[in-house]
């Protein structure tokens, strides 16, 4: 599966920083975790420029190496740190520390030159909600992969958040926040000072701590607290004469703190969406930049101070300038609070249509990962407070030619929703949509699903909206001429009004959608189908599958247009033949999502059950599923989408056939978008990652060309063959070569002992046969090769389950891997002995 | 005005812009000279702890002058950074200190560091939107306290920047709101930063920091009345004499004829009567008021005069004749008390010395004797507290041993063993002629003053202890009644409780509830009887001023609720608060 991570934000451990590279070149990155991976964009373009991958957990923090500064530490929860040249990205160390299950680290400067900090909660076993600050000495050994073992623990009980400790000037002490107290730990003194402010919540104020920072050049502590007050600690050398002076504006909690380099500036930020610049506290003097779109979550300072960057909780980074003004912002998929509207794809742009920043509909580029912009559809000024209701959209459909937009937007008061209808024109002068028609109150009650009717063929006129309410009704919209010819052009000069209400024995309406010639309109109302005739609106026939309500439905497509499928919430996938008004089939499947392709047959249902979610592609006329991917991912997927691809891909592997020419995205509860790739984890990373920095910059001397040719005739050779290149083989011979490469010369043991390892490392090991025990066991080969592929599959598919599918009621005809391995055998077997019968 | 820090000499600055130098010799003060005198008025003084120099803070500048030769030495401007401010800023306080560093407050809100030798800006610090109005400095002189207009005070403290580093800034620290007006006046003393506003509250706010041990010092102190006796009562006459700063008047009580329970309120038969106001003249404040059990004498003193005034009560018309060729005092009283007899006058004086008037019909009086401890002692007395027979009188002096005097013979009787606490109110039992003290440290004590020792019963007290609920009150016991029905009665007050203290029952100790007068309502007779205890206690009136037993069924308490003053108070400075 690819993961298609939006920026971190989500992730506990998302930090970004910035940095410049240098004078000449003038070119700024920003670094930035997210998910299982380091994203290096550039500031200058704002295009992503490099995606450093290999980490197999999320990753939970980053770190420049204060020695290098074109080297970054990376750490994540699958319990290993590494260190990467983010100009090329690649991995230059790896140190595992198996048992850490979650950390953060702080490599240090100064005297504590190799000692990196991490959080671990290594007792997480024993105290839940423990975690321990850890120092570990990182060896410097030759090796890619380190094994750390040298522990000690620094502090007990601290905050698993990257805000939550800090470390103090020239890395002297070492700050950690919890609840209410504050920890200091002074590395020199070994002196570990606790601070408790009260718990007591007076008067609004609650003296949580949020997060926590140190001034760069002088000893003070600032904090930042759950009720929006920022103290600057003082003097915390002193159990008793410690102090602080406070400053508050922030009305909610802090969520970030950041002092400029030079430590005269202290940033905050929060739910407010405002940047707050603290000038030298003595004065009462502050600057706002306001407006910044959502909360903030974190704030970055680059080294030189010349650029702050702060990311927010709808995942993006906005850059600022050291005068405080917004220079450019950093935007993937914007994190919604909640995607209401469902991902629909743009069918002018391709992109994906969603939810964005409240009120928003953001068009969201999946070739390029970016925005391609954001439509104001609420036209309201959002506040950032927590329990005020506010308008937001809701629902949105595109017409087929992308020429239409519909949306509908609801302010979240149950009671009275404050409904409205907006119909979208886009304009070719503007490149935008502009507003054509807004409908006050379209039905009583929420709007439950909306969609046009797609017929490309006959133009805008036969253009109908279907919305479906709560109010047991579904409306149908059509355009109408204005009467008054003012209006310049043709789509000025057009509205939209409601032609049809049609109703079902008063149940609520669910869902609705339109045949693919548009000849017929199914609406869902609660139990039953009905189906429609779009021309005379007549009741055409219903289906029903009881008990349990419907809960999509769509039709067939091209091939499969006779079919109407259906979903109910009680745990059944039916599919009616609308010929002969009969249950073609039906499948005890909890189908949350129904998805057709629109460009074949294919239809994609995704299923929720005890915790994992399987996807089911399938065509209306065959019951049996095409494709079946159990335990798609643990998270519940809602939402899903096809979008069409520029052209058809080729694929080679006939699982994937129905991928080829459109690509399917979901969105998950957690709000990730995720997409099936048919191409493995090793493929789409960069070759060059996989090599090592240590090859790639050894000094060429005849030593090393010999080596190079050693390798590049052995690789030559796997090639030749026809044979995947095991890179494992590689990997287990050059151990021994680095440590003699890294190993300065005056501490290497004599060349006598070195020589064996050596020359062994250099020997073609057994497994690699010669070429004419290749050509005897060409069979042979293809099989493992075609068990290593698999294999390979396996680990990058997760889980395939090969079991027959009993809940389908359907045996697959294809033969699990061990089924055919056998028969083989079977095949091979010498029956030369019957003969003798 | 300022003494400098010896206490020999004390600087006074004048509207005209001079300083004045005055030497302080035994009993006064001696003009020595002027110092150089520049325009513009001069709001603050301080002196340089070495006594050379002075710094004078006036309308947009301070000075500082050489004392030696009372020439200025330097003129700073306060405001030539602020371009658009054609406002003037005042400079309200200003600190001088050792290090020659100047610390200005001034009505922008900044709390400004120069060197003045330099005549340069080291530091400011904007603490308020408002005016900084008042100023103190710590003796180590690494912590200061700023009052502003808003009602907030501030702290600064003096801290390194770098941890042990030698290189140390003042940071604006912890902030206090504890006054709704301004801050006129704050000191800062070893343990707590004290502050006092126009809202008529004293605040003691103590530095946990710098306090050792958890107790009195450690907890924050409000006070909005002082802990005196403000209103005297006439027994016999039913009337109350009230004690304001500058004038006092004389009520006669209401009555009422009906009874009823516990908790109802009585129609009165006669409503109370303000029978006269009585002015001081001049500007000075009334210092100490008393009126005689009688009713018909009414003296009162202010920090230069004492006054004695004759009432007479004819009919409704109610005449007050001022008593003429009463003794001069100097200085004037600092508590007045009439005997029980109403036939003569203890005034408390300086140097621990009591006078005894005699009042003499129509309306004169005449100076009998002076009372005086026989080891001498250089502090006033401050309470005074005869006995019902008229043959004892107590005097608590300021350093507070408790004089005992007889006055059949005007000798001195006998000294209370010290106790390190002030004492806050004593009184001598009518029938026992036992003097009951309470203690500023919410100790009571019995003494016997025929026996010349403790009673057993303040022994048992004190070896038992007190209730900590008791000892862990705020306010002191400001008086001290007892009742003529049952001798085993006291009857105490101070600001917020009431309370009967029956010596015949047994003390409670500290699992029991100290305040259990409601529990014990609910319980039925018998069981009431095992939960008794010495103390009863009331807490209806709040702010309780005064308390007094008329006679047997009769007790007078006075409440003076704070909203009645806080609506006679200016506006506040507005500030906009966020949420509203």
């Amino acid at each position: 599966n690819r993961r298609e991570d939006t920026v971190s934000s989500y992730a506990s451990g998302g930090s970004c920083w910035t940095l410049r590279r240098n004078s000449s070149q003038k070119e700024w990155y920003l670094l930035c975790a997210s998910g299982d991976f380091v994203k290096v964009y550039s500031v200058n373009t704002e295009e992503t420029l490099r995606l450093m991958g290999g980490h197999a957990d999320l990753v939970t923090g980053i770190q420049l190496n204060p020695h290098n500064h074109m080297q970054l530490y990376s750490s994540s929860l699958d319990g290993t740190i590494k260190l990467w040249d983010f100009m090329d990205g690649i991995p230059i160390k790896v140190s595992s520390l198996g048992f850490y299950l979650h950390l953060h680290f702080y490599p240090l400067s100064g005297p504590h030159s190799s000692v990196l900090l991490l959080v671990s909660d290594r007792f997480f076993f024993l105290w839940s909600d423990t975690f321990q600050l850890v120092s570990v000495k990182l060896t410097k050994g030759a090796g890619q992969d380190l094994e750390s073992k040298e522990l000690s623990v620094v502090l007990d009980g601290v905050g698993a958040s990257v805000k939550h400790i800090a470390f103090g000037r020239e890395g002297a002490y070492v700050v950690s926040v919890k609840d209410v107290t504050l920890q200091v730990y002074f590395f020199k003194r070994k002196l570990l000072n606790r601070f408790s402010l009260s718990t007591v919540k007076t008067k609004g104020g609650d003296n949580r701590f949020s997060c926590v920072v140190c001034h760069p050049t002088e000893d003070c502590i600032a904090t930042g607290h759950a009720d929006g007050k920022i103290r600057l600690w003082r003097n915390f050398h002193h159990r008793k004469e410690y102090t602080y002076s406070t400053l508050h504006w922030h009305h909610d909690i802090v969520m970030d703190l950041a002092f400029s380099v030079e430590g005269t500036r202290l940033l905050s930020g929060g739910v407010e969406s405002v940047l707050v610049q603290w000038h030298n506290e003595s004065s009462c003097q502050k600057d706002f930049l306001p407006r910044l779109g959502s909360p903030i979550e974190y704030i970055s300072m680059s080294s030189d101070g010349a650029l702050c960057c702060t990311l927010h909780t709808d995942n993006r980074i906005t850059i600022i300038n050291s005068n405080l003004r917004f220079s450019r912002s950093i935007q993937g998929l914007i994190k919604s609070r909640d995607v209401k509207t469902g991902l629909v794809v743009d069918p002018r742009t391709k992109a994906l249509v969603l939810n964005g920043e409240p009120g928003h509909l953001q068009f969201y580029s999946l070739q390029s990962d970016q925005q391609l912009f954001s439509l104001d559809i609420v036209q309201r000024q959002y506040i950032h407070q927590a329990g005020l209701k506010q308008s937001d959209l809701v629902k949105v459909a595109f017409s087929a030619q992308g020429t239409w937009l519909a949306t509908v937007e609801e302010s979240e008061e149950v009671t009275d929703p404050e409904l409205q209808l907006k119909l979208w024109f886009y304009s070719e002068e503007t490149q935008s949509f502009t507003l054509n028609t807004r409908i006050n109150t379209p039905h009583d009650n929420h709007i439950t699903d909306m969609c046009f009717r797609d017929m490309d063929e006959l133009g805008d006129d036969s253009l109908i909206l279907v919305t479906t309410g709560r109010d047991c009704v579904f409306k149908v919209w059509v355009m109408v001429e204005d009467t008054d010819p003012e209006g310049k052009s043709a789509h000025e000069s057009v509205s939209w009004s409601c032609d049809f209400v049609g109703s079902y024995h008063n149940y609520q309406a669910t869902n609705c959608c339109f045949s693919e010639d548009g000849s017929l309109l199914a609406v869902s109302f609660e139990e039953t189908v009905t189906v429609w005739d779009s021309l005379t609106w007549d009741l055409k026939c219903t289906f029903c599958h009881p008990p349990g309500n419907i809960r999509n439905i769509c039709f067939g497509r091209l091939t499969c247009s006779k079919y109407l499928i259906g979903a109910t919430d009680y745990g059944f996938l039916c599919c009616w033949n609308l010929l002969t008004c009969a249950l073609e089939w039906s499948a005890h499947l909890n189908i949350v999502v129904l998805q057709p392709d629109p460009l074949s047959e294919h239809i994609a249902a995704v299923s929720w059950l005890s915790k994992e979610s399987s996807l089911f592609v399938f065509k209306p006329n065959e019951p049996r599923p095409l494709y079946i991917q159990r335990n798609l991912c643990k998270e519940k997927i809602l939402l899903a989408a096809f979008v069409p691809r520029d052209e058809p891909e080729t694929i080679s592997s006939e699982k994937y056939l129905w991928l080829r020419k459109s690509q399917l995205f979901f969105l998950t509860d957690t709000q990730e978008l995720m997409t099936l790739s048919t191409k493995s984890l090793e493929e789409r990373l960069t070759p060059s990652s996989k090599q090592l920095a240590v090859e790639e910059s050894l000094p060429v001397t005849p030593f090393s060309l010999l080596l190079g040719k050693h390798r590049h005739q052995q690789a030559q050779e796997d090639t030749d063959l026809g044979k995947p290149v095991v890179h494992n083989k590689q990997e287990q011979a050059s151990p021994a070569v680095k440590e003699l490469l890294h190993t300065p010369a005056h501490v290497l043991p004599s060349a006598s002992f070195l020589c064996t390892i050596f020359i062994n490392s250099l020997l073609i090991s057994k497994e690699n046969k010669s070429a004419e025990e290749v050509a005897d066991e060409v069979e042979m080969e293809s099989e493992k090769a075609d068990g290593d592929s698999d294999e390979e599959d396996v680990t990058v598919m997760e889980q395939e389950d090969t079991s027959p599918m009993e809940l389908l009621g359907e045996m697959t005809c294809k033969l699990s891997k061990s089924q055919e391995k056998e028969l083989r055998k079977i095949r091979k077997m010498d029956y030369s002995w019957i003969a003798a019968f | 005005m300022v003494a400098s820090g010896t206490g020999t000499q004390l600087a006074i600055g004048c509207e005209d812009g001079s300083v004045k130098i005055f030497q302080v010799v035994p009993g006064g003060i001696q003009f020595e000279r002027n110092l150089d005198r520049r325009k513009g008025r001069v709001l603050c003084l301080s002196w340089h702890r070495s006594g050379t120099h002075i710094v004078a803070g006036s309308i947009d500048f301070f000075r500082v002058i050489d004392v030696a030769s009372g020439q200025t030495v330097q003129r700073i401007m306060v405001n030539h950074q602020v371009e658009k401010a054609k406002r003037e800023c005042v400079v309200w306080a200003i600190a001088l200190l050792s290090s020659g560093t100047v610390v200005s407050a001034d009505s922008f809100g900044r709390v400004q560091f120069w060197d003045w030798e330099q005549g340069t800006l080291a530091e400011s610090h904007t603490v308020s939107t408002s005016a900084a109005l008042s100023l103190a400095v710590s003796e180590k002189e690494d912590s200061i306290v700023v009052g502003t207009s808003t009602g907030a005070t501030y702290q600064l403290q003096l801290l390194p920047v770098k941890l042990g580093g030698l290189e140390k800034c003042w940071v604006r620290t912890k902030p206090f709101q504890f006054h709704s007006h301004d801050v006129r006046a704050v000191a800062h003393s070893s343990t707590a930063l004290i502050s006092g506003g126009l809202d008529a509250q004293l605040v003691i706010r103590p530095l946990m920091e710098k306090v050792q041990k958890k107790g009195y010092d450690a907890v924050l102190r409000k006070f909005t009345f002082p802990h005196r006796r403000l209103v005297s009562c006439a027994r016999k006459a039913r009337l109350l004499l009230f004690q304001f700063s500058q004038y006092l008047e004389l009520w006669r009580l209401g009555s009422t004829e009906e009874t009823g329970k516990d908790g109802e309120v009585l129609p009165p038969c006669r409503m109370p009567e303000h029978l006269v106001q009585l002015k001081s003249k001049g500007p000075e404040h009334i210092y100490c008021s008393c009126v005689s059990p009688c009713g018909t004498w009414v003296g009162y003193s202010t920090a230069s005069r004492f006054q004695l005034y004759r009432v007479r009560c004819d009919g409704d018309g109610v005449s007050l004749r001022k008593v003429p060729k009463v003794p001069k005092l100097l200085p004037p009283a600092y508590q007045l008390q009439f005997s029980a007899d109403s036939e003569s006058l203890f005034v408390a004086s300086a140097r621990g010395s009591v006078h005894v008037f005699q009042l003499l019909e129509p309306g004169g009086c005449k100076h009998l004797h002076t009372l005086q401890p026989p080891s001498g002692c250089s502090e006033a007395v401050y309470l005074l507290a005869p006995s019902a027979d008229g043959h004892w009188l107590a005097a608590v002096s300021g350093d507070w041993a408790i004089h005992i005097y007889n006055l059949k013979c005007f000798q001195h009787h006998c000294v209370v063993p010290a106790y390190s606490c002030a004492v806050s109110a004593l009184a001598i039992h009518p029938s026992t002629n036992n003097l009951v003290i309470a203690y500023s440290d919410q100790q009571l004590f019995e003494f016997s003053i025929p026996e010349k020792q403790y009673t057993s019963w303040s022994r048992a007290v004190q070896s038992r202890g007190l209730h900590r609920t008791w000892l862990e009150r705020d306010s002191p016991i400001t008086h001290i009644t007892f009742n003529p029905k049952n001798p085993a009665h006291i009857l105490l007050h101070d600001t917020y409780l009431l309370c009967i203290l029956d010596k015949s029952l047994p003390l409670p100790d500290d699992s029991t509830l100290l305040m259990n007068q409601s529990t014990l309502k609910q319980l039925p007779e018998t069981a009431r009887k095992r939960q008794l205890h010495a103390f009863k206690i009331c807490k209806k009136f709040q702010p309780l001023l005064f308390m007094d037993l008329l006679d047997e069924n009769c007790l007078v308490v006075v409440e003076r609720p704070i909203m009645d003053f806080k609506t006679q108070l200016p506006l506040a400075v507005q500030q906009k608060k966020f949420g509203t």
